[in-house]
């Protein structure tokens, strides 16, 4: 084996290393989003205190205040789950947003203790994506 | 009339870009007359006319354009309705075409006729790259559709046809309000992609090299030099990115691992890594094949950037384009990718070097060792970006990466670099002696760890915040002592003061001393970093007007709500003053901002810099009707090191640009004074 070949495998050896320590590590780290379909869907695959980042919208009329926290429905339309969120609320919280809530579930409830609007979807131009095809 | 104007650019530069490459190829090949000048001015006059009908489109609210409609308003102030042009996806590529005719036009200036092959392969492989860009324009990508059908704002139906009947709307949405916040949007943008599209360069004359089958210094020396320039705008771009998401967007932090942050992290660390190793061939011959690589990836991952940021397939922040242009995109990663690896695994017997290592305690060890982290560093960072775009295009789950993965990798790693490069420029190169380096590193050792026993005492016990001072000075103190030891040698030889042979030295070796300054400038953003991630201080309030609290030794009272509104935007915020006991310090002002049209309200903080560090304030929510607010205020302290430790590093980065011109200009083969 030549020297060059040598150094080849060795780098080719180092990032396959490096590449599996990572993914490792990554499984770790991962947050899993879902929709309240597949959370009501999966809720077997997420015992209570399972962390995952549940997205979706905050149903008309439901939110209001329980002492310290904050309670609302989350909708995507096939299924709706009551959330308590046990942190303050992002600015600009409110009805009929859209957010991305993180935390698990808890009997029959989801308990949140991040909230973020998914701002992404309130700025995208809504004619921006029309046009493409027209 | 705009519409065609720009039409025809994107269509001049098209033609300019096959021609390059046509008649790259063959001045490469025929070693001979051929004039590449009438293509590289086609490619330069077209992205130039294409942009400027872009803009002024733009400024004279032509909403004829399908562009214009839909991602400008007649409210939109200057500078953002010029900076319009590449806030939205399909500017972004005129720009993105703009400066690759632009650096073009700079490869064909140093080009110098018939018998440099390598350099007209270089320009045949940019027109290659153009040829993409400005055809992804024309197809997929056309800012100069027109509006056949008006909406109520926007545009309803487009058409590619620049020459029929229009229908343009009175008035159009304006551009993403987080983008029109601050003049930084104007600036940010164009200098990262100075960055971005800078790494063509040093793929071009790599590229060029191998299908020429001409390894050796000549390609090294042009790539490396193009790779600083870049490197130099792609620091401040991501500099630029990160005050910009402090400062501005209330983020509440410069960075935050997000697969668009990531993007522009990739490339620069790869740019980095071969900045070093590009040193090593040059002096040593060594690590040709593995600069090949370094210099393909840089470029590879570049156009990964914009695949991620652009084709709308990462949800992030960042993400506000949605397009069919991310097949495209791919499909060009994945022809780059699969062409530059193949040529070079036909060519590698001439991309392999021979000399070898003598020993691994020497400044090439040195050199391996930082460059084996920061390919580690990138290759982490590119697993934790692409894995949930990969497990998602496998499994249908979404998934995210959190900080922490990152975090946990890339710290302990920035350490190591911290410390290779505190030994790096004091080990000798070929074999280093023991006694030197202990005689080097004694010193700056003791001072440093002064340092951080002092940071102990007196700031914090915090580990992460010592060892990031204790390193950072290693860093800085071995290169002072050694930039002292060459002038003392100087001194005594010469008989010169000290002062002016410290002069002597650093202008000496200029390409050197400049990497020490963006070494410093890494050290100090070290400390910048340890000290606003592992020392602020966090405060909720509400507060009602009259009402005041103490943060950290200032009292802050809430005074009243107050409403601006212009043409382009209202804000709507609260005013408090800031005293420290007696003395007023500041009135600070945070707000929501909502622009024109739109609904949605961008947050702005308000910050109060001080010696100490920021005083960072944060609306919670629009004042209640009683007038009350809730405020979230945080320090960041001493981040003023991290801002300055970034500039540090750009200076240094330019400064070894002009360095380097300058060698050349003087052509001497001066002896080198091997430390």
């Amino acid at each position: 084996m030549g020297q060059r070949q040598f150094v080849l495998f060795g780098i080719a050896g180092v990032v396959a290393l490096v590449m599996t320590i990572t993914v490792i590590g990554l499984n770790d780290n991962l947050t899993y989003y879902l929709y309240p379909n597949e959370a009501v869907r999966q809720r077997a695959d997420f015992p209570d205190g399972e962390r995952f980042r549940l997205a979706g919208q905050v149903v008309a009329g439901s939110l209001s205040q329980q002492g310290e926290d904050l309670t609302f429905d989350v909708t995507d339309g096939s299924a709706t789950i009551p959330v308590i969120l046990v942190n303050t609320p992002p600015p600009l919280f409110a009805e009929e947003i859209p957010v991305l809530l993180e935390g698990f579930w808890s009997g029959d409830h989801f308990q949140a203790d991040e909230a973020l609007i998914r701002h992404s979807e309130n700025y995208e131009i809504p004619s921006e994506g029309n046009y493409e095809d027209g | 009339m705009l519409a065609l104007l720009g039409s025809a650019g994107m269509l001049v530069a098209l033609i300019g870009a096959v021609l390059l490459v046509t008649r790259g190829i063959a001045a490469a090949r025929r070693d001979a007359g051929v004039n590449l000048e009438g293509a590289a001015r086609l490619l330069l006059a077209g992205a130039v006319a294409t942009m400027a009908a872009l803009v002024l489109a733009l400024i004279t609210d032509d909403f004829s354009l399908v562009y214009t409609a839909n991602h400008h308003s007649t409210a939109t102030p200057f500078p953002f309705d010029v900076a319009t042009a590449w806030a939205a996806l399909e500017g972004s590529i005129v720009l993105w075409g703009l400066i690759l005719a632009g650096y073009t036009w700079f490869v064909f200036r140093r080009y110098r006729r018939a018998p440099d092959r390598l350099g007209a392969a270089a320009l045949a492989v940019m027109g290659g790259v153009a040829l993409f860009f400005f055809g992804l324009m024309i197809t997929v990508a056309n800012p100069f559709e027109t509006c056949v059908q008006a909406a109520q704002v926007g545009c309803a139906v487009s058409s590619p046809w620049p020459l029929i009947a229009v229908d343009a709307p009175a008035n159009g949405p304006g551009p993403n309000p987080l983008l029109q916040n601050h003049f930084m949007m104007a600036v940010h943008p164009p200098v990262l992609y100075l960055g971005y599209v800078g790494m063509t360069v040093p793929f071009a004359y790599a590229i060029g090299a191998l299908a020429l089958g001409v390894p050796g210094p000549e390609w090294l020396r042009r790539s490396h030099r193009s790779t600083l320039i870049a490197w130099s705008f792609l620091t401040l771009g991501i500099l630029l990115g990160g005050w910009w998401a402090y400062e501005v967007l209330s983020w509440g932090g410069y960075w935050a691992w997000d697969p668009v942050e990531n993007a522009s992290l990739m490339p620069w660390l790869v740019a980095t890594a071969f900045l070093h190793s590009g040193i090593v061939q040059q002096r040593r011959g060594m690590l040709q094949a593995w600069n090949f690589i370094l210099v393909i990836s840089a470029f590879a991952l570049t156009i990964l950037g914009t695949f991620l940021t652009r084709s709308g397939t990462i949800n992030s922040v960042h993400s506000f384009t949605q397009s069919a242009i991310g097949p495209a995109l791919l499909g060009f990663l994945v022809l780059v990718l699969v062409g530059s690896f193949a040529l070079f695994s036909t060519r590698a017997d001439l991309a392999a070097s021979s000399p070898r290592m003598e020993s691994l305690v020497s400044r090439e060890g040195t050199f391996l060792a930082n460059n084996l982290l920061l390919s580690v560093f990138a290759v982490v960072v590119l697993v934790g970006t692409t894995y949930p775009l990969i497990l998602e295009a496998f499994t249908g789950t979404q998934v995210g990466v959190g900080e922490p993965f990152f975090n946990r990798i890339t710290v302990p790693l920035s350490y190591l670099l911290l410390l290779v490069m505190g030994f790096g420029p004091i080990t000798p190169w070929g074999r280093a002696d023991g006694d030197l380096l202990w005689r080097r590193t004694r010193a700056p050792a003791l001072v440093a760890m002064a340092g951080g026993l002092l940071t102990a005492l007196l700031v914090t016990r915090i580990g992460w915040v010592v060892l990031s001072v204790t390193l950072a000075l290693f860093v800085i103190g071995t290169m002072t002592g050694l930039l002292f030891e060459q002038a003392r040698r100087r001194s005594v030889k010469t008989g010169d003061a000290l002062s002016a042979s410290l002069r002597q030295v650093v202008t000496g070796d200029g390409a050197f001393w400049s990497g020490q300054l963006s070494h410093c400038g890494v050290a100090l953003i070290a400390i910048g970093m340890a000290f606003a991630a592992n020392l602020g201080t966090h405060l909720e309030v509400g507060m009602s007007p009259g009402e005041s609290t103490v943060f950290q030794g200032h009292t802050i009272t809430y005074e009243s709500p107050f409403q601006q509104s212009s043409t382009a935007v209202t804000v709507i915020g609260a005013r408090l003053t800031v005293t420290d006991g007696t003395r007023l310090v500041a009135v600070m002002e945070p707000s929501f901002n909502l622009f024109g049209d739109q609904q949605s309200a961008v947050g702005t903080p308000d910050v109060l810099h001080t010696a100490r560090g920021d005083i960072y304030v944060t609306l919670r929510d629009f004042p209640d009707e009683t007038m009350a607010i809730r405020i979230t205020l945080d320090t960041s302290p001493m981040i003023w090191i991290l801002w300055l430790g970034g500039l540090v590093t750009v200076t240094g980065g330019l400064l070894a640009v002009r360095a380097r011109r300058r060698e050349r200009r003087v052509a001497v083969d001066r002896p080198t004074v091997d430390v």
